[in-house]
């Protein structure tokens, strides 16, 4: 039962890449459905014109960034959750900056741990930023103004 | 000769059983056992026979009876003394009646080593009524007693119809050999002696011994001269242990004299095969009674030695009995599986119909367990039981300590020795924190004695030292002080019975309490799981809630003002949520932490601290001054959070205050270093300073100020971490002082 169900989920979200054959703005990493919920609506505030793909876990996760590699599509931001079901965010890290087509892209974990050995492990495994996660959505918003701010809007301009 | 020191032990070595003389009521004839050759002979049958003693002496028996004894021939004479020799004893024999010079006489024969002894003596007595027709009535009469008292009043009475002498007193020896008069039946225009205490050299040592080995002894006439034996074997005196006519010691004589007692007659009462007492018979004119009516007095003296020995095991059994219910009640108690915490143990020996006070003797017991006294019965004063303890702790050898002179020992206990002249103490704990004590009041406080018992020695004549049986026995008092009754072989081990259980009882609590421990650190695991439970599970959720109502707040154009308000106010509450779940956290991990001891920069601490919680005012009102600021050893962390905490309340219960005056300062003390916290804020009401550490607490004047009521249990936790203390000073309206005293290390 289970293995159909995958493979149903699966093919959806072929549909859904092969719908969306451009590449998401930010690939969003995050099971707390809610939460993943009011961050794409903030940073769709932050502005509008990006677009957010969001998967919760993962499997799923590497899943569709192996499309995007074989699509030969990028996204601009990686945001992983640290806690995960099934694997972790750290493990996540390590297998994308393994893809050599995505090697580069940005990695920034957004999580609620504020465990320094949490912040100096994902920083060692090659995270380019660490973030904990804001309380109360105004608060979230103005998290990812600056996190805008500083991968689209100044590193385009350094570009 | 030098002076030879007499003193009261003297007596013992006076050798009573070889006085080498006899009574002169009678005389004494030994002969040598298989020759009957006669080897001792008293010099006072020449009385009857018209001869020097002796001239007799190496002769053969038969010689000397055909004078003497004409009535008797050789034949019955030999075949008398083989027969007593051949069944080893002359009992049956005696006495032998026959006729001296027409007179009626007793022959009574005893062995003596190698010799039999044939003692003479008149059958007149000066007693006519046929005692052994009394002696049966007089047995059931004794008998009746319902105890042991009335028993020996009985067998006084009795004993005195049978012989009718002036006084039968019943002397009864205490463990120091002391007599006492227990019963006594007298004339009545006699004094009385009952109740008075004769000392131990009264009747020394070797009469005790003579007087277990020959029940009966008489002294018929003190005034007469006693008659002395006469033989060859020089250096051999005949041993009269057994004899009838034994004269007795010059010294007795002198004592009975001086007691104005003419004849005296002595049965002994044997319990357990030791000298119990004695029945002492005293008259005041000479008197006289017949080996007859010895044999009788004897007689009733055998009954009430038995009767003696079974009344005394009864009483003995039944204390016994008594003192081993409560015992075995009390171990039941322990054993059973309540009794696992100190209360419980407690409350098994001294709780209920029985307690441990009563597998002793004694009336009152106190226990020390777990440093909480409990007392039972009759003590001495708490104050005064911490005393005793104190004493035994330092002096105590074993586990075990008694005695029943305890105040003679510790004199401080002079003053309690009403309650505590006896104490029997038992350890619990190797380092002796743990014990019970049993108490034992002082008992004899008044002793009577017939006369002063320390005999005194004079010179004599010639200047030697000389014993002087004391002439007065006017009774002398002597007051006995700081002595209970003795603590008897059974209360001793009783005492270890118990002992022992509750060491059982106690190790096994300490068991018991190593597992709750281990249970205890399961717990604390727990609690850390659950810590992690809140902040991730439960905060997560929460920061949704706030989240949620922002996002709606921010996006939905249509919210008219009422629901924007109640959005915003579940803002507020999830923020008040979130923030107390912050401090939980925070309060269990201080509880949690390892602490590094560290010295600690207090100059900059309390700066950093004193710059955070100035620039988070932003008010010109606050005047916070630092004084001194001596260093302290700690955790900087928690240190830091202690002091974050203490001068954050400070500047905010005073910041309605105007100005708003706080000053932290610190002094070095010889132990300690003391810091200070002042405000002249609102202060704190005396009806909560037992509460202002408590979690969640949070004064009536305090609600309108922002807090959650943990920052105080997290400072207390963080002191109490450090072994340091935390108090204040409070006046409602006008300021409170925090003080904190770190030890130096």
């Amino acid at each position: 039962m289970k293995a159909n169900w995958d493979l149903a989920r699966y093919f959806i979200y072929l549909l859904e890449i092969i719908k969306n054959v451009s590449a998401p703005d930010i690939f969003y990493v995050e099971d707390d459905t809610d939460f993943a919920f009011l961050t794409k609506h903030a940073i769709e505030e932050v502005n509008n014109g990006l677009s957010v793909k969001i998967v919760d876990n993962g499997k799923d996760a590497l899943d569709t960034l192996q499309q995007l590699c074989d699509n030969r599509i990028k996204p601009r931001l990686i945001m992983l959750d640290l806690n995960l079901p099934g694997m972790s965010g750290h493990d996540l890290l390590k297998k994308i900056k393994e893809m050599p087509f995505l090697k580069y892209v940005p990695v920034v974990f957004f999580t609620t741990s504020d465990n320094p050995k949490d912040i100096r492990a994902s920083l060692e495994f090659g995270a380019n930023a660490y973030l904990t996660k804001p309380s109360g959505y105004l608060n979230l918003v103005s998290c990812l103004h600056s996190l805008h701010d500083f991968w689209f809007t100044k590193h385009v301009n350094l570009n | 000769m030098t002076n030879y020191q007499v003193d009261l032990t003297n007596c013992d070595r006076e050798p009573i059983h070889i006085p080498g003389k006899v009574q002169s009521h009678g005389f004494l004839v030994a002969v040598e056992a298989t020759t009957l050759n006669i080897t001792y002979i008293s010099q006072n049958i020449a009385d009857f026979i018209k001869d020097n003693a002796q001239n007799w002496l190496g002769k053969n028996i038969n010689d000397l009876q055909k004078i003497l004894l004409p009535g008797l021939s050789a034949q019955q004479l030999n075949q008398l003394i083989n027969l007593g020799i051949g069944s080893k004893n002359f009992e049956s024999i005696n006495p032998y009646n026959l006729e001296l010079n027409g007179d009626p006489y007793f022959l009574i024969l005893t062995q003596s080593d190698g010799n039999i002894i044939l003692e003479f003596e008149p059958t007149d007595s000066d007693l006519d009524v046929d005692v052994q027709r009394s002696i049966g009535r007089s047995v059931s009469e004794i008998l009746t007693g319902k105890n042991l008292n009335a028993i020996l009043t009985n067998a006084a009475r009795e004993i005195k119809k049978i012989i009718q002498y002036d006084r039968v007193m019943i002397y009864r020896f205490n463990e120091d050999e002391h007599g006492e008069v227990v019963a006594e039946v007298k004339n009545d225009d006699l004094e009385p002696f009952m109740g008075l205490h004769y000392p131990a050299s009264d009747i020394p040592k070797q009469a005790r011994q003579l007087y277990k080995l020959n029940l009966t002894r008489i002294i018929a006439d003190v005034n007469t001269d006693a008659s002395p034996i006469v033989t060859f074997e020089q250096g051999q005196p005949l041993d009269l242990t057994h004899s009838v006519l034994r004269a007795v010691s010059p010294i007795h004589i002198q004592y009975l004299k001086n007691m104005g007692v003419a004849s005296s007659f002595s049965i002994s009462l044997i319990a357990h095969g030791e000298l119990w007492g004695l029945v002492a018979c005293h008259n005041y004119t000479p008197r006289f009674i017949n080996f007859k009516a010895r044999e009788a007095a004897k007689l009733v003296g055998q009954i009430l030695s038995s009767a003696l020995e079974y009344r005394q095991d009864e009483e003995d059994t039944e204390q016994l009995v008594a003192l081993n219910s409560a015992a075995n009640e009390i171990s039941a108690r322990l054993k059973s599986d309540k009794s696992t915490s100190g209360s419980t143990i407690v409350a098994a020996l001294t709780k209920g119909d029985v307690n441990v006070a009563d597998i002793t003797n004694g009336s009152g017991a106190a226990v020390i367990i777990d440093g909480v006294l409990s007392v039972l019965g009759h003590t001495p004063t708490g104050e005064q039981i911490i005393e005793i303890a104190g004493w035994l702790k330092a002096n105590m050898a074993d586990s075990i300590y008694y005695t029943h002179r305890f105040p003679e020992v510790f004199s401080p206990a002079k003053a309690y020795s009403a309650t505590a002249s006896g104490i029997l103490a038992c350890a619990l704990s190797k380092d002796l924190s743990e014990m019970i004590i049993w108490f034992k009041p002082e008992t004899i406080t008044t002793i009577s004695w017939a006369g002063n018992p320390e005999k005194p020695a004079e010179p004599g004549e010639n200047g030697i030292m000389q014993l002087s049986p004391r002439n007065s026995f006017e009774t002398w008092e002597q007051i006995v002080k700081n002595t209970s009754a003795r603590w008897t072989n059974e209360e001793v081990s009783t005492v270890l019975k118990i002992r022992e259980e509750v060491i059982y009882a106690i190790n096994r609590r300490a068991n018991e309490i190593r597992l709750l421990n281990e249970r205890l650190q399961l717990a604390y695991e727990e609690l850390d799981t659950f810590s992690y439970t809140i902040s991730h599970d439960l905060r997560t959720p929460l920061s949704s809630v706030k989240s949620y109502s922002e996002f709606l707040l921010a996006t939905n154009k249509s919210l008219d003002d009422k629901a924007k308000e109640i959005l915003n106010k579940i803002v507020a509450g999830a923020d008040k949520m979130n923030m107390l779940i912050k401090e939980i956290l925070n309060y269990s991990r201080v509880g949690r932490a390892e602490i590094e001891f560290n010295k600690i920069d207090m100059t900059a601490l309390i700066g950093e601290v004193a710059k955070e919680v100035t620039n988070a005012v932003k008010s010109d009102n606050l005047q916070l001054t630092i004084g001194d600021t001596p260093n302290i050893y700690g955790d900087q962390t928690m240190i830091m959070q202690v002091f974050t905490n203490l001068i954050n309340n400070a500047v905010k219960y005073s910041s309605r205050s105007n100005p708003s005056i706080v000053e932290v300062k610190g002094r070095v003390e010889d132990q300690e270093t003391i810091y200070s916290i002042s405000d002249n804020g609102v202060g704190i009401d005396v009806n909560y300073f037992s509460r202002v550490f408590e979690l969640f607490k949070r004064m009536d004047n305090a609600k309108d100020y922002e807090g959650t009521g943990v920052g105080l249990a997290i400072v207390k936790r963080i002191v109490e971490k450090h072994h340091a203390r935390i108090w204040f000073e409070s006046k409602l309206g006008s300021g409170t002082v925090f003080y904190i005293s770190f030890r130096n290390y």
